[in-house]
């Protein structure tokens, strides 16, 4: 049974203005995208976020398949690197997910980020566009509650299956839920034995593991 | 009888227990960076084929050893716990580095603290990877382990009723030679 998780928001910080960042490579600058995108999606298309000259574009998440089927048949965006998760965590903001896209054959770079409701943490899938995002959002899944739509195949990907809890939302604490995840017996139930031939006497030990019966499987 | 013919008298235990201490065959359950340092321990320049070990067996059928290298997430430690319940009695564990032993560095939500939540664990080595010879060392102290145990005897001749043999001191292996540890003998070995 789940506990039920207590927790305080971060307070909001603003991104501060630095110096440009020298670093920033031609590869990032899609302003023309950017306006590509604007004339295609007018509605869906939110703040576009120049940090450290790199172009982030908002998207609304219910447009964020279409966006990324334009993206990828008219804009040359084919190889989807990342997808995942940030727990935002302050009062007006809680999740957010980001797509990082490139454009091989034209040298460009960009990322999408869609923000997302606490009460209703869900995006469609984009796995009908790139097939890649199968484990990435399945990662996203597991470590943050994020459902994604239409998601042929939508398990944890590293917990266990029956674990109740998802450990990178910060109201998680760090060691985790005492009791949460079970461990092995640390000594075996049942007598144990000094018989080094106890089987041949007859005699079976209790498994601290459930395995199927000898021969189970082959029949 | 021929006095020629030559002939020694000793206890089943005890070349049972030479038999079994230099020809333990590890099982190298290698889960991190550990595992790396164990590879060194197993070929050539350290060379753990002169203690018998060097026959490192991925069947725990085989194996008799059991060296837990790195990290255990609480995932794998039921597949641990699992490949540990596969091998035959006698079997020994090492829980290699920090991480095994006591959680390390990773003290988070998804990382048993310890391998000895759920594993007989017979010597810890510290060090975050430990060194091959301190591998080895904990290698020379299974040996000795086995060395001084009575199983045949306790199991056949004597019954049960035969008292348990007195728990090992730790020792110190170099300097001192073989006494028991005590504050003194550290503070000879240090200042000798």
């Amino acid at each position: 049974m789940a506990e039920t998780l207590q927790f305080r928001f971060t307070p909001v910080e603003e991104a501060r203005a630095g110096p440009p960042n020298m670093h920033a490579k031609a590869t990032t600058a899609v302003g023309d995208i950017v306006e590509m995108l604007r004339e295609a999606f007018p509605a869906a298309i939110g703040d576009v976020v120049c940090y450290a000259g790199e172009q982030t574009v908002y998207v609304d998440a219910a447009r964020i398949v279409d966006v990324c089927r334009f993206l990828k048949e008219e804009a040359g965006f084919t190889y989807l690197i990342d997808i995942g998760g940030v727990d935002r965590f302050t009062e007006t903001q809680r999740f957010e997910v980001y797509y990082n896209l490139v454009n091989v054959a034209g040298g460009k770079r960009m990322r999408l980020k869609v923000q997302l409701d606490e009460a209703r943490a869900s995006v469609p899938s984009v796995m009908s566009v790139f097939p890649a995002a199968n484990w990435n959002e399945r990662e996203c899944y597991d470590m943050l509650g994020i459902r994604f739509e239409g998601h042929e195949d939508l398990r944890r990907m590293y917990m266990p299956e029956d674990f109740a809890y998802h450990p990178l939302r910060k109201e998680f604490p760090l060691l985790g839920v005492p009791g949460s995840l079970p461990l092995p017996p640390q000594v075996p139930d049942g007598p144990l034995t000094m018989d080094p031939f106890a089987a041949a006497r007859g005699s079976r030990p209790v498994p601290s593991y459930e395995e199927p019966e000898a021969g189970e499987g082959l029949k | 009888m021929d006095a020629n013919t030559g002939y020694l008298t000793t206890t089943v235990d005890t070349v049972v227990n030479w038999a079994r201490s230099n020809s333990l065959m590890p099982m190298p359950m290698g889960l991190a960076c550990c595992a790396i340092e164990m590879m060194a321990f197993a070929g050539p320049k350290y060379d753990v084929a002169r203690f018998g070990s060097e026959a490192m067996r991925f069947s725990p059928r085989q194996a008799d050893l059991m060296i837990v290298a790195g990290w255990c997430s609480y995932k794998m430690a039921h597949a641990i716990r699992r490949v540990w319940d596969q091998m035959a009695d006698p079997k020994w564990c090492i829980a290699m580095g920090a991480c095994a032993s006591s959680g390390g560095m990773h003290r988070c939500y998804g990382v048993v603290q310890g391998i000895d939540n759920f594993l007989p664990v017979d010597v810890y080595v510290p060090g975050c990877p430990p060194r091959p010879e301190a591998v080895i060392h904990a290698l020379m102290d299974i040996q000795e382990k086995i060395r001084n145990t009575y199983t045949i005897g306790q199991d056949y001749a004597r019954g049960p009723e035969r008292p348990a043999p007195e728990p090992m001191e730790p020792t110190v292996l170099s300097g001192a030679g073989t006494a028991v540890v005590t504050p003194e003998v550290l503070g000879a070995v240090a200042g000798g």
